[in-house]
């Protein structure tokens, strides 16, 4: 009798959000993302130390000759720094959608799972105990440690009486980042690195090779799928536990996967470029606000405008005070905090 | 004898008017319901009369003043306000949930004096409260957390109460419980009690006085002989109602409808 | 007390329970003062401490206790009264678990304010050091004036939750202005800046602890005089009004008490943001949702975990010294976890 009468509230309520969500504006929305993604991309490989024209970008990609330097800058340097740019981008704003959606809590984001502290706090380890590491393999560590933080959260909030309930998630989430963060504070405090990270994640995409994109792309590209894949699910979620269950959605598995998503994305785009928080906050608010609530829509934006984000924060990184780069994040900052704050003040109840 | 007198009043929310230019007097010591479709700016209206929202136009006066201009803590004494969706923080009893409900005749630290202690007891009593007293709140069933939330209203002791579909979410023998609760309030003390309800029925047997909405403006307001008309019925839910009486108050009730051909 | 007569025997027994658990925390916070005053690179006794306390102790046993270590401890304990009742309130009229003063981005305009100072005036030359709790409250106080302002709408005042995305968005900001700043920093100064921000009570000093007690002084009595206001404020802005609470009066006047605790502990603490969200958290497991028990109860929660973060951070690595604002987090951090996980919700 309930569970019955609690379906058919909930069918309501999505009949409700699918008339506040906004397909045509999705699809354009999609579009236009798109086309200035691809020509942002085009105008972030053309700007740079030695200026090529968007023409020799065109056949260098796609009439590859390596007799010529541009080409070979285009292909060795510059390329997969914007690619890296781009699925960075994606990710944390995928990431962050995921978060928003399955806590109910517009202030979530992947760093709530624990992910930036615990691969801020392996980053941390790996320069105080193992002092020149490789690149490949502080990436890896960082990994670790942003899915020790998840873990951690995750297996709290889990054996916990009552189950893993969104406050929960949060609030673990938030005491596992302190833990985390202090560790590898004081870690930095005692051994001196403290700079020295903060080099390390000024430094973005910069250092970006192919071999990293061909590492990482396989696993981003595998959780992409199954965010498209939960994205239906996670409106489900977003409508509350209740009316999710009512709908026939088992919602301890789908958060086991929504939290398996999170961690491949955020916790590789966090081993990248280290914890540019803001883009997995900011974007899918932007993208709710243009889509409605309907989380295919707002995951597949996402994607797209959390890669135009970053792409265009790095070119300007790049091109404010040649030849020295200012840190991708404050360049995130710059751009996202005033739209925000727009966002906070025009559509409070939106949010 | 009027109480609140809504005067040409428009609400909304920024650029869109949810309720257009509405006057309609609440009699003093009696029931007084507002129906109408969903949507129609029920809460609203409830809303600016409990100056939560503000009038972008025209204005409510309590007792002939303009009830903005007063002290809110003044209102609050005449006037005590359930809305539709509480919620309480966790950990809180039932008594001291009810004991809030003392706070504008409270000044300074306010700790508890004998006046407010009978008034909360008595709340508690008159609500069937008293075995619960001491329980979380979260620990009690809807209907019980329903009358809770009553009681703290009742212990503002306020002649007028506002209440927002308080029978929501509650079974018929509940539902029944709070309105005789609601109609004993008025029968045996004279409070003035304001409502928004959903069930027509409830509404005609437990008023004097109602109050039809359709589009954020009145249609229709009187006793329940002359509002629960099947013309009525029509005007404000565009449906073709049959009509009975109810055995218990008399009053004209709506045994059973069917949507209108061209209804939307 | 004739009123009790008024309350049933589980009332009594809720009230006695609740007074019971604040003199507990008291006791504990005397105890750690005691053990605090014998922690140090020079030994003393817990008689001699006690005795110098009484005025008995040699001219060396006065200056080590009366000079170094009792104002630092009374800072210290000052700071997490400070910082805790500043989250709580801010847990109160946000209806937000996660609201602490750092989301006001208190903790982030004070330690730009620092750090700007300190790329100008390099913390080599000494002199201006007092300036810099000035600057920093400066900083914590003009960074929330910016989001008060920023989330402020006519006709509709201040939400909660845009105070809240405003002042994410604005610590954002700073954060990162922040890291502009970090790498022009040279490394002596960036250790500076650095202990500073992870929180550790280094203004131990009576002046510190006299440009800190007034603001405690005027805004705790304030505050608990407004116990009942964050009681009404807890239920809704309708329930509030209902209830004859000018909410947005009420809430500005919170708001402002809140930010000047914060601000004026963040100045000589540095951020020990983290005692802000938590000491809350546990008070309210401890004593239930009444602010007339929450308040104070969150207030001696987080002076006593303050008190024990910097006894420990000063003892652990002696000489050198772990900044209380970390061992806060590893100390606080498991014990609320263990609570999330043992506490239903």
């Amino acid at each position: 009798m309930t569970t019955s009468a609690e379906a058919v509230e909930g069918l309501g309520k999505l009949e409700e959000l699918q008339r506040r969500s906004h397909p045509v504006r999705a699809v354009v929305a999609l579009i236009v993302g798109l086309i200035t993604l691809i020509f942002a991309i085009g105008l972030s490989i053309s700007f740079g130390a030695a200026d090529i024209s968007l023409g020799t970008v065109w056949t260098a990609v796609f009439h590859f000759s390596p007799d010529l330097t541009a080409h070979q800058i285009i292909r060795d340097i510059r390329l997969p720094r914007v690619l890296g740019a781009a699925l960075v981008g994606g990710c944390f704003a995928v990431a962050g959608a995921i978060m928003q959606g399955m806590t109910r809590n517009p202030l979530a984001d992947s760093g709530l799972l624990g992910l930036n502290s615990g691969a801020a706090f392996m980053l941390a380890v790996c320069f105080a105990f193992f002092p020149g590491l490789p690149y490949m393999f502080l990436i890896l560590w960082s990994f670790v440690g942003a899915g020790l933080g998840v873990v951690i959260v995750y297996g709290i909030g889990s054996i916990a009486k009552g189950g893993l309930t969104p406050m929960r998630l949060v609030l673990a989430g938030a005491a596992v980042s302190a833990l985390l963060g202090a560790l590898g504070e004081g870690i930095a405090l005692y051994y001196r690195i403290g700079q020295d990270l903060a080099f390390w994640y000024a430094g973005g995409v910069s250092g970006t090779k192919w071999y990293h994109l061909q590492i990482l792309s396989p696993w981003i590209l595998v959780a992409m799928i199954g965010a498209l894949i939960l994205s239906r699910s996670i409106t489900l979620l977003s409508l509350g536990e209740e009316i999710a269950i009512g709908l026939g959605q088992r919602t301890g598995v789908i958060k086991v996967w929504g939290m398996i998503v999170v961690l491949i994305l955020a916790g590789a785009a966090v081993s990248v470029v280290g914890a540019v928080g803001f883009v997995g906050l900011i974007i899918p608010h932007i993208t709710r606000y243009i889509v409605g609530h309907d989380y295919r829509w707002i995951i597949s934006c996402s994607l797209v405008y959390g890669a135009l984000l970053v792409v265009l924060a790095d070119l300007f990184a790049r091109t404010i005070n040649p030849p020295y780069e200012v840190p991708i994040g404050a360049i995130i900052a710059f751009i996202g905090v005033p739209f925000f704050l727009y966002l906070a003040r025009k559509g409070g109840k939106e949010l | 004898m009027t109480v609140l007198e809504i005067e040409h009043v428009a609400i909304g929310y920024s650029s869109t008017l949810i309720v257009d230019d509405l006057s309609v007097a609440i009699p003093k010591g009696q029931i007084s319901t507002i129906i109408g479709p969903n949507g129609c700016g029920k809460s609203t209206l409830l809303k600016a009369v409990a100056r939560v929202l503000r009038t972008q136009d025209g204005a409510v006066y309590l007792d002939g003043k303009a009830i903005h201009q007063l002290k809110t803590k003044e209102v609050a004494k005449r006037m005590a306000i359930l809305p539709q969706t509480a919620t309480a923080p966790g950990g809180l009893t039932v008594f001291e949930l009810v004991s809030y409900g003392r706070f504008p005749h409270q000044t300074g630290f306010g700790t508890l004096r004998k006046e407010d202690y009978e008034y909360i007891h008595w709340a508690i009593d008159v609500t069937g409260l008293r075995e619960f007293s001491d329980r979380p709140i979260e620990a009690l069933s809807g209907g019980q957390r329903q009358r809770v939330w009553i009681a703290m209203a009742l212990a503002q002791g306020t002649d007028i109460l506002i209440l927002d579909e308080p029978t929501t979410y509650l079974d018929l023998a509940h539902q029944l419980d709070i309105l005789l609760l609601l109609q004993k309030l008025n029968k045996e003390e004279g409070r003035t009690i304001v409502m928004v309800l959903h069930d027509l029925n409830h509404a005609s047997r437990f008023s004097q006085f109602m109050i039809a909405m359709r589009d954020g403006q009145l249609v229709v307001n009187g006793n329940p002989d002359e509002v629960m008309t099947k013309e009525n019925l029509q005007k404000v839910f565009n449906i073709d109602a049959t009509m009975a009486l109810c055995p218990y108050s008399n009053n004209p009730i709506c045994l059973s409808y069917q949507l209108y051909e061209n209804a939307e | 007390m004739n009123n009790n007569s008024f309350l049933t025997a589980s009332q009594q027994k809720a009230r006695k329970k609740n007074f019971f658990i604040l003199s507990i925390l008291v006791v504990f916070i005397v105890i750690t003062f005691v053990i605090s005053m014998n922690t140090g690179v020079i030994k003393l006794t817990p008689m001699e401490v006690i005795r110098t306390l009484f005025g008995f102790g040699d001219a060396q046993q006065q200056l080590i206790l009366y000079e170094f270590r009792l104002p630092r401890i009374i800072i210290a304990v000052l700071v997490g009264m400070g910082l805790a009742t500043s989250g709580a309130i801010l847990q109160g009229i946000s209806k937000n678990a996660l609201a602490d003063p750092g989301i006001l981005g208190i903790n982030a305009g004070a330690g730009l304010a620092v750090m700007l100072f300190i790329s100008f005036f390099p913390a080599t030359t000494a002199a201006p050091v007092y300036l810099l709790p000035v600057l920093a409250f400066v900083g914590a106080g003009l960074t929330a004036i910016v989001i008060y302002t920023l989330s402020y709408k006519r006709h509709e005042g201040i939400t909660p939750m845009r105070l809240l995305l405003t002042g994410i968005a604005v610590a954002a900001g700073i954060s990162s202005a922040m890291i502009v700043l970090t790498l022009r920093l040279s490394p002596e100064n960036y250790q500076f800046v650095a202990t500073w921000l992870a929180g550790s009570i280094w203004g131990s000093n009576w002046k510190f602890v006299l440009s800190l007690l007034p603001w405690l002084l005027i805004l705790f009595p304030f505050v608990y005089a407004k116990s009942r206001v964050l009681n009404i404020l807890n239920l809704g802005d309708l329930t509030a009004v209902g209830l004859g609470a000018s909410i947005e009066k009420e809430r500005r006047w919170l708001l402002a008490a809140s930010v000047g605790l914060a601000g004026a502990s963040v100045s000589v603490s540095g951020g020990i943001g983290f005692v802000g969200l938590i000491a809350p958290h546990l008070a309210r497991q401890l004593v239930g949702a009444k602010h007339q028990f929450l308040l104070p109860a969150s207030a001696l929660v987080g002076g006593l975990l303050v008190l024990l973060a910097d006894t420990i951070g000063r003892s652990i690595l002696e000489p050198s010294e772990i900044p209380a604002g970390i061992v806060v987090a590893v100390l606080g951090a498991p014990y609320f976890l263990y609570l999330l996980a043992r506490v239903k919700e």
